[in-house]
């Protein structure tokens, strides 16, 4: 079977074997930047990433045959550019409900459950994160990588990607509260998580 | 119901990614494989238009200015059209008699403005084939007020409609451009922050004391001017006048400072009147303008000849550009100050 450390290795001697890992993932790519900022934005971080990870294809660490944490990696950075516009949509998905987030009474939250509303507190919740943390759980819940893989993909350890996940899951978990099926959870009052 | 469940159907009904979209990756791609190998594929500006690219012969010119450590760049390599000259300096003269609205303690400086800007979106053509991308033009307009206190270090407001597509260049266009708006939904804005740090990110306003800081001798503004944008933009000359503009618009600049850029405008080598008539979002006045040669774009000021206001400032293509017709304007912005008491 083909690996992604073959495909890239390959490139080297024969460059146009890099579309290869092109067509096995740019969509993949696509949709976690659409999800993040819009498909505007995705259009280019999809096409950048690859251009990005061509130049660097020598960076690629051969001794790990999936290419997908350097690939999410690299985007990540690149969606950082386009950080307004992804501020802007979940802002956007925070007021859809017609509230402004999460921190209002349990009970009429309870009352709208459907599935906007739960976006919307969600959203709330995202914007609350710290860009860093915010990173690491999207790589985690959208991308589907695993806490090796964000580790690889942001550079830190993997102790690090543990307290962000934890912390993260603690403030969407805080957001989600009126939405879970835990209603004993969901009737405590807890601090509220905004920034 | 938990959180991660909850968070991996959020926004989970992206639609499926456009053929056109991955080709035209793949082609990126392939061109940074194999410059040479394929067609070239032009990257197509998504956001307003932004001009970067310097012309050699510019380049050529900032290097031996930089080389020769030459710093009085004005007036030696000619000057505005004297008609140009006349209704700057008349312009200047105007404005220095003015008496700019006083921001008393407690008060707002309000600058409302209007301002179109061209959006430029690839979409593929009717033969539907690879590569055979083309683009549409569309005018979004965005209304926004800024509100500025009589202490700067107190809270701003800035107030943003969002970006609404208004005129379309093409059929498609119209049709591209409200798909776009619908997908992106309301990006309608109100924001506070102290010191004007809007998005958390320091004040792009000038202070009080940069402008302060400029030159009032035309010459020597000229020359500060020169020398902040080289390099900058696709001329020496272009880019001044931009930089001119663009201070012109934030609506901040006091009247002895706006008299300076107006005489300074009449020393930049190839500004002219390009239109004695000129009418923006209403308001008629002088346009006084340049031509960049490298895009056939002119940048205008739009000046009141009888007050010496700024009306506004536009960008006209002077050449057909995409569904863009040759004498359209593709972007422009007007302003009006007025002192108000509170913010909204």
């Amino acid at each position: 079977m083909t690996t992604d450390a073959d495909i890239i290795r390959r490139s080297r001697e024969s460059p146009q074997a890099f579309t290869e890992l092109y067509d096995k993932y740019a969509r993949m790519i696509h949709r976690y930047a659409a999800r993040r900022a819009g498909e505007s934005a995705a259009e280019d971080v999809m096409a950048e990433t690859f251009l990005v990870a061509f130049e660097r294809r020598d960076s690629f660490d051969q001794a790990r045959n999936d290419a997908r944490p350097w690939l999410f990696g690299i985007a990540t950075n690149l969606l950082r550019k386009h950080h307004r516009t992804e501020a802007k949509m979940l802002k956007v998905l925070a007021k859809s409900s017609g509230r402004d987030s999460y921190a209002d009474s349990t009970d009429r939250i309870a009352e709208r459950l459907d599935a906007a509303v739960a976006a919307s507190a969600m959203a709330g919740a995202l914007r609350a994160l710290s860009a860093a943390d915010r990173e690491c759980i999207l790589l985690f819940a959208w991308a589907e990588l695993s806490y090796e893989g964000i580790a690889e993909a942001t550079k830190v350890p993997i102790g690090t990607v543990r307290s962000r996940l934890n912390r993260a899951r603690r403030i969407l978990k805080d957001a989600a509260g009126p939405f879970r099926n835990d209603t004993e959870e969901a009737e405590h009052g807890r601090a509220q998580a905004t920034a | 119901m938990d959180e991660l469940k909850l968070l991996r159907e959020m926004r989970n009904d992206i639609p499926i990614v456009k053929d056109s979209v991955i080709d035209s990756g793949r082609h990126q791609l392939l061109h940074r494989i194999a410059p040479g190998g394929v067609k070239k594929s032009k990257r197509r500006p998504r956001k307003a238009l932004r001009i970067t690219l310097m012309t050699t012969a510019t380049l050529g010119l900032v290097t031996a200015l930089v080389g020769g450590n030459v710093i009085g760049l004005a007036g030696w390599r000619g000057a505005a059209s004297a008609e140009a000259a006349e209704v700057l300096n008349n312009a200047a003269s105007m404005s220095i008699k003015t008496v700019d609205p006083v921001v008393g303690p407690g008060q707002y400086l309000k600058i409302d403005s209007t301002n179109l800007w061209m959006s430029t979106y690839g979409v593929q053509d009717a033969s539907g084939s690879v590569g055979s991308n083309t683009t549409v033009e569309w005018l979004d307009t965005e209304k926004m007020s800024f509100y500025v206190p009589a202490d700067r270090d107190q809270e701003w407001v800035w107030d943003r409609s969002g970006r609404v597509p208004t005129t379309f260049f093409s059929a498609q266009a119209k049709e591209t451009a409200l798909e776009q708006a619908k997908d992106i939904g309301d990006t309608s804005e109100h924001l506070r922050a102290a010191n004007g740090a809007f998005y958390g990110s320091p004040s792009t306003f000038p202070t009080e004391k940069e402008l302060a800081g400029y030159s009032r001798d035309p010459r020597m503004l000229l020359n500060g001017i020169y020398l902040k944008t080289l390099g900058a933009g696709q001329s020496l000359d272009g880019e001044a006048l931009v930089w001119i503009a663009d201070l012109l618009r934030t609506g901040l600049v006091p009247a002895d400072l706006r008299a300076a850029l107006y005489q300074a405008a009449a020393l930049i080598p190839g500004v002219s009147v390009t239109d004695n008539q000129a009418t923006l979002d209403g308001q008629s006045g002088v346009a006084i303008g340049r031509v960049e040669g490298a895009s056939n774009i002119r940048q205008d000021v739009i000046i009141d000849p009888a007050t010496g206001q700024l009306i506004g400032e536009r960008q006209v293509a002077l050449e057909a550009m995409g569904s863009v017709p040759a004498g359209a304007t593709i972007g422009w912005t007007t302003i009006r100050t007025t002192v108000v008491n509170s913010l909204p």
